[in-house]
């Protein structure tokens, strides 16, 4: 587990994910925890998807078995790794790099394959903020995930920061207006 | 102080201008003037007609005042940049050598002191494609990031600092997943290990233990 940064927002977002697991044991009174709801007994192996922050403790203590989740499954990854580029990110997890950081270990092909996908994303991604966004590339960038669109935006405000300013758009460095009017009272004085 | 989000990823423009403002430049005075001494070097007697170095903040200053002609460094000519651009087209060339600061030094004297330059919009013109060529060739570059290190020479501010958020976020997301990537596979090597029974692991460290 590559729990990264514990204040991270992003990264507590990505843990909320839920996961599929095996209940190891009879836990009584909670059984409105799982994403069925109602009963207060729950059986064991049943089945039920906990987000993986849960998940991950309870495997340690072995309450439960956690399996992987779809969106890192061996068919997943199989179709990552043949066509980074037309995935649906934000359908899928909104959240995805994360996740695949916090779930890393547990398949080990996912760090090559996610490696894979985001050159070739953030690639795709630097070039539509070079040329401005123009219709074919609407449904990519409706597809991105929260890291990719941020950076998308992060690129589109330096290339506009540039522009602006080779046309004198951009703010000017002046002195300070309390500088200013110190110095006229002084000179005046 | 509020920052805003530019500021925290880098530059901004006008604040590359300020840097910029510091490079040294050669005018010729229109007005007799004794040596100053400022905090950041001495600014020496101004006899006109002969020319003089002096930074470039100071050079505005004057130009602004009608008290100094400058004098176009020689990278800022229509032949010399013309030259640049084709050798910048090339395919497979790396970046040519620029002034550091050169969009920001040529950005305030087309604006500031266009009468001292013979062909103004043929340079802003060959400044445009120079800068679109090595646009061009830094989205290249991206291609071959990877988490360790990435060589690009000749670079100039304003464009490092325009990449800088997108190669920044990118460098660090790619050394946590490579870091990921590393561990599984230590991980797979240690369990792999593991399953050596004892006796194999002796003959694989020689006959020391055996007495």
């Amino acid at each position: 587990m590559a729990r990264r940064n514990y204040y991270d927002i992003d990264d507590i977002l990505a843990g909320q994910e839920r996961v599929p697991c095996v209940l190891r044991a009879d836990l009584d009174g909670l059984g409105s925890a799982g994403s069925g709801g109602g009963t207060s007994k729950v059986q064991r192996n049943a089945r039920w998807g906990l987000p993986y922050w849960m998940a991950d403790r309870l495997n340690e203590e072995d309450y439960v078995d956690m399996e992987v989740s779809p969106v890192f499954s061996k068919r997943a990854s199989r179709m990552y790794a043949a066509s980074p580029e037309s995935m649906q990110l934000r359908a899928i997890c909104q959240h995805f790099y994360q996740f695949g950081l916090q779930l890393g270990d547990m398949v080990p092909e996912i760090p090559h394959v996610l490696r894979n996908m985001y050159v070739q994303r953030v690639y795709k991604v630097a070039r539509i903020a070079q040329q401005g966004q123009n219709v074919e590339a609407l449904d990519f960038v409706q597809s991105l995930d929260k890291t990719e669109a941020r950076m998308l935006k992060l690129c589109q405000q330096a290339q506009s920061a540039i522009s602006l300013w080779h046309k004198n758009q951009a703010y000017a460095l002046k002195r300070a207006a309390v500088v200013a009017a110190a110095a006229t009272a002084g000179a005046g004085s | 102080m509020a920052i805003t989000t530019r500021q925290t990823e880098g530059f901004t423009m006008p604040e590359l201008e300020y840097m910029a403002q510091h490079e040294s430049i050669t005018i010729v005075p229109l007005h007799r003037m004794d040596r100053i001494e400022l905090v950041r070097g001495t600014v020496g007697p101004f006899r006109p007609p002969q020319k003089t170095t002096v930074p470039l903040w100071l050079a505005i200053m004057l130009k602004r005042t009608n008290r100094c002609r400058i004098v176009a460094p020689k990278w800022l000519s229509y032949e010399h940049l013309r030259d640049l651009c084709k050798r910048e087209e090339q395919p497979d060339a790396m970046f040519t050598r620029l002034p550091t600061h050169y969009l920001e030094i040529a950005h305030m004297l087309l604006t500031y002191a266009e009468d001292d330059f013979v062909d103004t919009q043929a340079v802003r013109r060959l400044l445009q494609d120079l800068r679109e060529v090595r646009q061009s060739k830094t989205h290249e570059g991206l291609r071959m990031l990877n988490s360790l290190q990435l060589q690009m020479d000749n670079l100039s501010a304003a464009e490092i600092n325009e990449i800088r958020p997108l190669f920044r976020h990118s460098f660090d997301m790619l050394r946590q997943l490579d870091g990921l990537a590393e561990a599984t596979e230590e991980s797979q090597q240690q369990s792999q290990f593991a399953d050596q029974s004892f006796a194999e692991m002796d003959d694989a460290f020689g006959s020391k233990y055996v007495h």
